[in-house]
């Protein structure tokens, strides 16, 4: 018996000889680069933009036909409590669900660390928007070319979100068009950032170059924290049009919840 | 590790509890050719709970080859209607034994995988060898049965896997992170087996743990545990044997890593139940075994195990 046990504990004290060994840790320096993916489902599913029908709480049920937002101001807190803000400018993205390339940012120049969390805004806040035209930069002919802009003068502000469909409920059975448009409205700037804590830190390094996967619940839009009902914004049966109003500061609150992190990649370059 | 412990102690305090009564007339000597079934890890060849070489006598050399088909279903993406992949891993493997005194046994298995799958993006195949392990067995008891008697085999050992199978970081994406040749690590094995037979029934019970270490691309996966038990019968018929068996097997996966950071939805266990049957003839022994899954959890719920299918072919030298 005494052989057992002594034979048991030498294979244990090799085995544990061989795993014990590692290497001492890497300094971490250089700049590199970032990836932020952006996957827009609904309610738990995929979308799918065009036939698709997808009920609501509400008793609503949509089909969605467009689906865009702005992301902006991203910065990125360090595991030892730094943030780095990425350039302002360079900060404004259009997500458009109908493009593809649109889903994939592709963010450069980030010092190397070990980053626990990122934090970006919905929409342009009010700083971005009193630089006036020219202090805006590209960011208005950027939003123009993707249908982002509310009117032709850029005093008319930004669309923060552009959510578009229709929709048919218990007392609109034919389908009856929708639109979301968020953005500022009176004295409402309707801006909103959100803050993900990164489930394995993004590994920024000059040879790996992390990409964060983000999926957003377009279903919060109006079936979120807050509930909007289009059958009561269907004016006239005209259809629901939200574009200002009481509405988007629910809409904004809302939006706050829609992201969330599904993983993070850290593979080597 | 800690599981492990405990229930690697179990097992030993079973066996120092056992009857061991000493008799040399049993004319087989059922040995499990455990090491080849359970080296096998979550790349491409997972363990694979496996065949008895019913034909092997304790101090016989042999060669032989298996074929191994897993198939799995994996998810791709991230919604609840995300599309599943199915993948298939195939598996041919030598596999030899040779005994080194009465009490030490060498073993090796050199695998050679090629493994599908189909995506969304096309149809997406590897192959190539896998990984080779080299393992030492070491007879701590064995004490033979006849018909009044029962009879006890413990073994203990321990192996190396050397990573000559292909790891390719890109493979890794957001799908099953085993779909690999191999794990591009230095791997180290500790074994156990125990048989104890009656007659013509028998049971071998056996675990195997495996230390995993991390790969030049630093990702490392996850160490893994395997535990089985398989209910043999021997039916002799002079020319022919055949032997049936039915037993579970199980695996526990600790998270893979990635730069020393636990790589999430990356951990899981399974337990099998498997069926299988071993006909022996003169110097050769044909075996099939089928591991369908009983319960399971791999990598979150983003694969699934579907079924396990091994047929092998062993010549005693």
């Amino acid at each position: 018996m005494k052989n057992i046990i002594k034979n048991t504990i030498a294979i244990l004290a090799v085995a544990i000889t061989f795993v014990s060994c590692s290497k001492t840790d890497e300094s971490i320096s250089g700049i590199g680069n970032l990836k932020i993916e952006f996957e827009n489902g609904f309610a738990g599913n995929a979308l799918a933009l065009g036939t698709a029908t997808l009920p609501t709480s509400n008793t609503e049920v949509l089909k969605i036909s467009k689906a865009k937002y702005i992301i902006s101001n991203i910065v990125l807190t360090n595991e030892n409590g730094t943030t780095f803000t990425y350039p302002k400018s360079e900060s404004y993205f259009i997500v458009d669900e109908e493009n593809p390339a649109s889903l994939l940012f592709n963010l450069t120049n980030i010092p190397a660390g070990n980053y626990t969390k990122v934090k970006f805004g919905i929409g342009v806040d009010e700083a971005q928007f009193n630089l006036g035209e020219i202090g805006q930069g590209d960011l208005w002919t950027k939003a123009q070319a993707a249908g982002m802009t509310m009117s032709a003068s850029w005093s008319g502000g930004y669309k923060f979100l552009d959510f578009d469909g229709t929709f048919t409920s218990p007392t609109v059975t034919n389908d009856t068009s929708f639109m979301i448009y968020n953005g500022k409205s009176g004295a409402n700037y309707n801006y909103t950032e959100v803050t993900l804590s990164l489930p394995t830190n993004a590994l920024i390094r000059t040879t790996i170059s992390p990409q964060i996967h983000l999926s957003a619940d377009l279903s919060q839009i109006i079936d979120g924290t807050n509930k909007i009902s289009l059958t009561a914004n269907n004016m006239m049966g005209m259809g629901a049009m939200i574009m200002s109003g009481s509405n988007l500061p629910l809409i904004t609150v809302n939006l706050a919840n829609m992201f969330s992190v599904e993983h993070v990649h850290n593979d080597p370059n | 590790m800690k599981k492990f412990m405990l229930l690697f102690s179990i097992l030993l305090a079973q066996i120092i509890t056992a009857n061991t009564v000493k008799d040399s007339i049993y004319k087989f000597t059922f040995h499990r050719m455990f090491l080849l079934d359970d080296e096998c890890d979550a790349c491409g060849c997972s363990a694979n709970g496996g065949s008895m070489g019913f034909s092997s006598m304790l101090n016989n050399n042999f060669i032989g080859i298996r074929y191994v088909n897993q198939k799995y279903a994996t998810k791709e993406g991230v919604f609840n209607n995300s599309p599943w992949t199915d993948e298939n891993f195939n598996t041919t493997q030598i596999w030899a034994r040779i005994p080194v005194s009465d009490k030490i046994q060498i073993t090796a298995l050199v695998p050679f995988h090629f493994n599908n799958r189909e995506l969304i993006t096309g149809k997406q195949s590897i192959q190539g060898f896998g990984d080779s392990t080299i393992m030492g067995m070491y007879s701590v008891f064995d004490i033979h049965s006849d018909s009044t008697t029962v009879g006890h085999k413990f073994q203990l050992g321990g192996g190396i896997k050397v990573p000559s199978g292909k790891y390719n970081a890109a493979n890794n994406g957001t799908l099953n992170p085993s779909f690999q040749l191999g794990t591009g690590s230095w791997d180290y094995l500790l074994v156990s087996e125990y048989v104890i037979k009656k007659n013509q029934f028998g049971m071998n019970t056996s675990l195997s743990y495996t230390f995993k270490t991390e790969n030049q691309q630093h990702y490392q996966f996850g160490n893994q545990f395997n535990y089985g038990s398989t209910l043999f019968y021997l039916l002799d018929l002079n020319k022919i044997k055949f032997v049936p068996q039915l037993g579970i097997a199980g695996e526990v996966y600790n998270a893979n890593q990635q730069f020393k950071q636990e790589v999430s939805d990356t951990k899981g266990d399974i337990v099998f139940g498997k069926f299988g049957l071993e006909i022996g003839k003169n110097k050769f022994s044909l075996g099939a075994n089928l591991m369908l899954p009983i319960n399971q959890n791999l990598t979150s719920g983003n694969v699934e195990a579907k079924y396990r299918f091994s047929l092998n072919l062993n010549y005693q030298l």
